[in-house]
């Protein structure tokens, strides 16, 4: 079988952009400024490919398969695995299911539109290698079935977002940068030694597929949680404590990604130092991996201790949804307010998840994947502010419907689908969050008091988003001066790349929020693959959900 | 072993030569070192007549000893063929030779565990040897500083210590004899103590020189009791007449006592907390490339003298109370890996900086170590034996080797701000993307390899450990688990929570190494100061440094394969 992950999806964007800055390092700044809009355009060229490609896939056009549904739990497609490190049975394993597809088409889907929404950025020569570097990163993530390589691409990601925000980002990206490094580095080392823990505790007296010369255990994903699922259907894997405090590392880890409310510092810092690009994967994609690694590392392996852990993470997740839309209420700077609604959106997918049903875990698939495009359009629209206006304070621009109908019209939109208006992407994910939330408290028996966060929230986002709609685009106006960061200068719209974007973006989140079938239903059915193979054995009967 | 039998011969017999020929490339580059700068046209004249004899020494030089980089150059060549013929010697399979002496005692061993050891030793000593040659104007005459008017004097001075610390690290890895192994340690530490105070014009150079000379002599006269102990107990120096009384009887108050005099010892040379005092002064007030083989090949020696001492003399399968040391060991580990990061994270000169993240390293290898003792004497611990102790053994060793490529690799960046005056502060860092963008990005990728990071060599060596120590605490547990007992997490052996104190550490250390990464790409250049100093050779090591770093970062396998045959070769020596 043709592999089409490994070279055209993760090597060729990586080796490409190191090849770039490689050749770009040595050149003085004019043959910088000049080679710029070349790589501008290879770049875009490049990421349009692995668009067409990911679209081929979901078009089954590539690859020879039976549709993105039914594909049995644990078992991908596209598969193709090379040896890495014999001694360690490490392999370069890569697949795809229903739960990593929509992320690898949505990195790809976000990459050309963030080219073409910060196509003015300076520096071009440096800026959108690094993007594509980011985009290999990301999707050498979701596409990784073996645990090393995973870890591998997981801090990779790292290193080119490190540089976005520290090279062009805000006033304080030095802080900004280093925090969103250490923060985010810090858990996932304590993620690694858990996951070296699970690799030493495999049992080695039968021998194991894809095992190293020098241990004898593997990496190899698959093969792991093969072994879970049969010893979690006769009691705990590997024991209760242990179980547990392997979910526990694996979680900190992820949640820290996600991120969930008592580690969400990192976010608002960096989101708001970084550069509108980096923005937009950042919040796009990179927030993702959190809740996908959740999906395809302790959910699958330790159901068990999911179970004992459903209270806290359903706090959790409560938590990040009420007070993130309650800070985003007292912020002034555009971009922060925007940041803590993502810890907001954030909370719904653990409020999702923790319902521990199929209806639930897809609202937080769904939510995943419309957040990764209505976050990006936030972003871009919080960045031509940024750019237009030379300020990211609400209010520092008013009246924008004036002069400015193309921005006002992109925010207007975008914090529409933002706060779950109906036949909008991100209303899919709310309701079903609703239903799969209220379906559990009824048939678990909880107080109805759970209900209270979400109704909350949806008026306090209600208020933010109308809020500073109201004091940026429609109040003032002709009697308003332009803001004193314009110096005079006359005010323009945005310009024709950020329009195309805009819309592209538009354009998906109403073709996701009037047909959202289209991804939902492969996200569906793998919910239901996940929840009969891994969670249904622990539970002994099973109440509520769809 | 990887079945080749092991020769047994005595010195000097057929074959000796052959089988040591990289330490005897280097004994040759000493007497070269010596004998060649002092070529002459000298004449000896016969007393009482007037003949005058050639002599060749003294007198007036020959043309081309003037040029006072000739014994960097000569020492670069000696020192690589060294390297080159040690690396040789694992292809097709390593001979391993053992010497004895007439009366039957074992002087040296080779095998894989100690050509291994030499090849960190040759290597980091000829890229030190390499990259000094840049420390000098081709005309004496161009450079009027005092240091480099001393420098161009003790040009020979300084290679000869260089290959003279290169023989006494390599007796150190053969030694399979107290005296021996203790004849070697001085040798190097020795050289290593006029090398660190080889600047003694200046006032750093003095300081570091002291401290590093006292302290030192101070933990050798330790440990040399310790080893005299060890003698009064068991009225032998050989290892293997040490290793069987120490499991017949090793739990005896003497010889517990000499383990710890011992321990100070070598503490010392692999600046472990509370032995590391003198260590970031030595590093700040030496030169760089000094300061790297500090970090690397004198670390990498105080670890094949504790590997020797403490898994090969003192390992028997004792199942009783025989863990007193293996708590403190445990206790050291943590203490020097957190104190190394902590006081690293307050330093603002890299080379102090780097001299506390290298007592944070050794603590990882202090903490892989007592994994490896962890199985030797806790009879709580179960599984294949050999196997756990191979896998530590190969992540120490791996870690070691790679250890080379970017800690020595970073003394050797800042060794180029060195020869500009610069290097002592973190200011002095400030702006090298903009003066030189190859050498920040390379110093980046040194720095993001030390915290670990993958997908750099640093990250491979860091995982290595943990899994070491991780598979050491796991024992058989998978397998209980497979037989349907039940487990909890108390089972896992607590050497597990050193894997933890690691994970913790390499976390807080990534604060300082981001620091000089955000200092070299966004702070200003130094005033005044725009083209780095010219070098070839210096940015060459730095390259040789990076290719190795990137490239065991992703394809470890067969570094990894070549450490765990030296560790398996380690093992057999030591199970019969």
């Amino acid at each position: 079988m043709t592999d089409y992950i490994s070279l055209p999806l993760i090597a060729f964007p990586l080796a490409s952009s190191l090849i770039l800055l490689m050749f770009v390092s040595n050149l003085t700044e004019e043959a910088k400024q000049k080679i710029g809009p070349t790589i501008r355009m290879a770049s875009l060229i490049f990421s349009l490919v692995m668009l067409g490609l990911t679209t081929g896939m979901f078009f089954e056009y590539f690859g020879d398969f039976e549709g993105w549904e039914g594909i049995n739990f644990n078992t991908f497609e596209f598969e193709e695995r090379y040896l890495w490190i014999e001694s360690l049975g490490i392999y370069w394993s890569v697949g795809l299911d229903a739960l990593s597809f929509p992320m690898v088409w949505l990195t790809t889907f976000l990459l050309p539109v963030t080219i073409i929404a910060t196509w003015h950025e300076k520096s071009a020569a440096t800026y959108f290698p690094l993007l594509l570097m980011m985009g290999g990163a990301l999707i050498g993530v979701f596409v990784a079935l073996d645990l090393f390589m995973f870890y591998v691409f997981w801090e990779l990601t790292l290193i080119p977002m490190f540089f976005l925000i520290l090279k062009w980002g805000g006033d304080d990206r030095k802080y900004a940068s280093q925090k969103f490094f250490i923060y985010t580095f810090s858990a996932s080392v304590v993620m690694l030694l858990g996951l070296i823990t699970l690799y030493f505790l495999q049992d080695t007296t039968s021998p194991l597929n894809y095992s190293g010369s020098m241990t004898s255990r593997t990496f190899d994903i698959p093969t792991i949680i093969d072994a879970s699922m049969i010893a979690n259907t006769d009691g705990w894997f590997l024991g209760e404590s242990v179980q547990k405090i392997l979910f526990v590392m694996l979680m900190l880890g992820f949640l820290v990604k996600l991120p969930s409310v008592p580690f969400h510092t990192w976010l608002p810092d960096a989101h708001v130092q970084a550069p509108t690009g980096g923005s937009m994967l950042l919040a796009g994609v990179m927030l993702k991996m959190g809740a996908y690694g959740m999906f395809r590392l302790p959910f699958s392996l330790f159901p068990h201790a999911m179970q004992s852990f459903q209270l806290l993470l359903m706090i959790f997740g409560m938590v990040s949804l009420v007070w993130g839309a309650v800070v985003c209420l007292g912020q002034t700077n555009l971009k922060k307010m925007v940041a803590y609604s993502s810890v907001s959106h954030m909370g719904v997918i653990l409020i999702g998840v923790a319902t521990m049903q199929p209806l639930g875990w897809a609202a937080a698939l769904f939510m995943m994947f419309a957040h990764g495009i209505i976050s990006p359009m936030l972003f871009a629209v919080c960045g031509a502010f940024k750019h237009h206006y030379h300020s990211m304070e609400i209010g520092a621009m008013r009246g924008m419907a004036k002069h400015s109908p193309w921005l006002a019209t992109s925010m207007m939109f975008a914090w529409m689908a933002s706060l779950g208006l109906p036949l909008l992407a991100g209303f899919v994910a709310e309701v079903m969050m609703f239903i799969a939330l209220w379906y559990f408290i009824v048939a678990e028996g909880w107080s109805i008091w759970w209900m209270a966060g979400p109704l909350v929230v949806l008026v306090v986002t209600a208020a933010y988003y109308l809020w500073s709609m109201q004091r940026t685009i429609f109040e003032g106006g002709d009697e308003t001066q332009p803001p004193a960061s314009m110096d005079g200068h006359a005010i323009p719209d945005i310009t024709n790349a950020e329009k195309f974007a805009m819309i592209v973006l538009a354009v998906f989140t109403i073709l996701f929020g009037i047909l959202p079938w289209i991804a939902l239903d492969m996200m569906s059915d793998w919910t239901h693959q996940i929840f009969d193979s891994v969670v249904l054995p622990i539970l002994g009967g099973f109440e509520g959900g769809a | 072993m990887s079945g080749a039998s092991t020769k047994v011969m005595q010195p000097f017999d057929e074959g000796f030569v052959e089988a040591f020929a990289p330490e005897m490339t280097l004994f040759i580059g000493l007497l070269v070192l010596i004998i060649v700068p002092n070529l002459g046209d000298g004449k000896f004249r016969l007393p009482l007549t007037n003949i005058r004899l050639p002599w060749f020494f003294g007198g007036k030089r020959h043309s081309f000893e003037r040029d006072p980089r000739l014994p960097g150059l000569l020492a670069s060549v000696f020192a690589s063929v060294a390297f080159l013929l040690t690396l040789l010697s694992f292809v097709g399979g390593m001979h391993s030779i053992e010497v004895e002496s007439a009366s039957g005692h074992d002087l040296l061993t080779v095998n894989e565990f100690s050509r291994l050891f030499e090849l960190i030793f040759f290597g980091a000593i000829s890229l030190a040897c390499i990259s000094s040659m840049n420390r000098l104007t081709p005309h004496a005459s161009d450079d009027r500083t005092a240091n480099g008017l001393f420098n161009n004097r003790r040009q020979a001075d300084f290679y000869i210590l260089l290959m003279t610390t290169a023989i006494g690290m390599s007796i150190v890895a053969l030694a399979q004899d107290l005296f021996f192994l203790f004849i070697g340690l001085e040798l190097a530490s020795f050289s290593t103590y006029i090398l660190v105070s080889f600047l003694k014009e200046t006032k750093e150079g003095t300081e570091a020189g002291m401290k590093y000379f006292i302290v030192g002599s101070v933990a050798s006269g330790v440990g040399l009791y310790g080893l005299s102990l060890l003698y009064l107990w068991s009225g032998s120096l050989q290892f293997v007449d040490l290793s069987t009384k120490f499991a017949s009887d090793g739990l005896d108050a003497l010889p517990l006592v000499a383990l710890g005099l011992i321990l100070v010892g070598f503490g010392f040379k692999v600046s472990a907390a509370p032995f590391h005092f003198a260590a970031p002064d030595a590093y700040a007030g030496s030169m760089s490339p000094i300061a790297g083989v500090l970090a690397t090949a004198s670390k990498a020696m105080g670890m094949v003298g504790l590997i020797r001492i403490l898994l090969v003399l003192a390992s028997p399968d004792m199942s009783d109370e025989g863990t007193v040391w293996l708590v403190a060991m445990g206790v050291f580990s943590v203490v020097t890996m957190t104190w190394g990061n902590l006081a690293a994270l307050g330093s603002t000169n890299p080379k102090r900086m780097l001299a506390y993240s290298s007592v944070a390293h050794a603590g990882y290898m202090l903490a892989a170590i007592t994994a490896v003792g962890a199985w030797n004497w806790d009879s709580t611990l179960s599984g294949d034996a050999a196997e756990a102790a191979t896998m530590v053994l190969t992540a120490l060793m791996f870690h070691m080797v790679v250890l080379v490529c970017f800690k020595l690799g970073a003394f050797l960046v800042i060794s180029i701000l060195e020869s500009e005056g610069g290097g002592h502060t973190l200011e002095s860092l400030g702006g090298l993307a903009k003066r030189e963008p190859f050498l920040a990005v390379t110093m980046f990728i040194f720095m993001l390899s030390l915290a670990g990071v993958p997908p750099l060599a640093g990250f491979m060596s860091k995982l290595l450990v943990i899994m070491g120590i991780v598979k050491v605490a796991a024992g058989d547990i998978g397998a209980a688990l497979a037989s349907g007992e039940s487990i909890s997490f108390s089972d896992i052996h607590w050497v597990w929570y050193l894997a933890l104190a690691m994970v913790i550490n390499s976390a807080i250390s990534v604060y300082y190494y981001l620091r000089i990464g955000i200092v070299m790409f966004f702070h200003d250049a130094p005033t005044g100061k725009t083209l780095l100093p010219q070098g070839n050779s210096v940015r060459l090591a730095i390259i040789a440094c990076l290719t190795l770093t990137l490239y065991f970062g992703v394809a470890s396998d067969g570094l990894i394969e070549v450490c765990q045959s030296a560790a398996e070769s380690l093992q057999a020596s030591w199970q019969n």
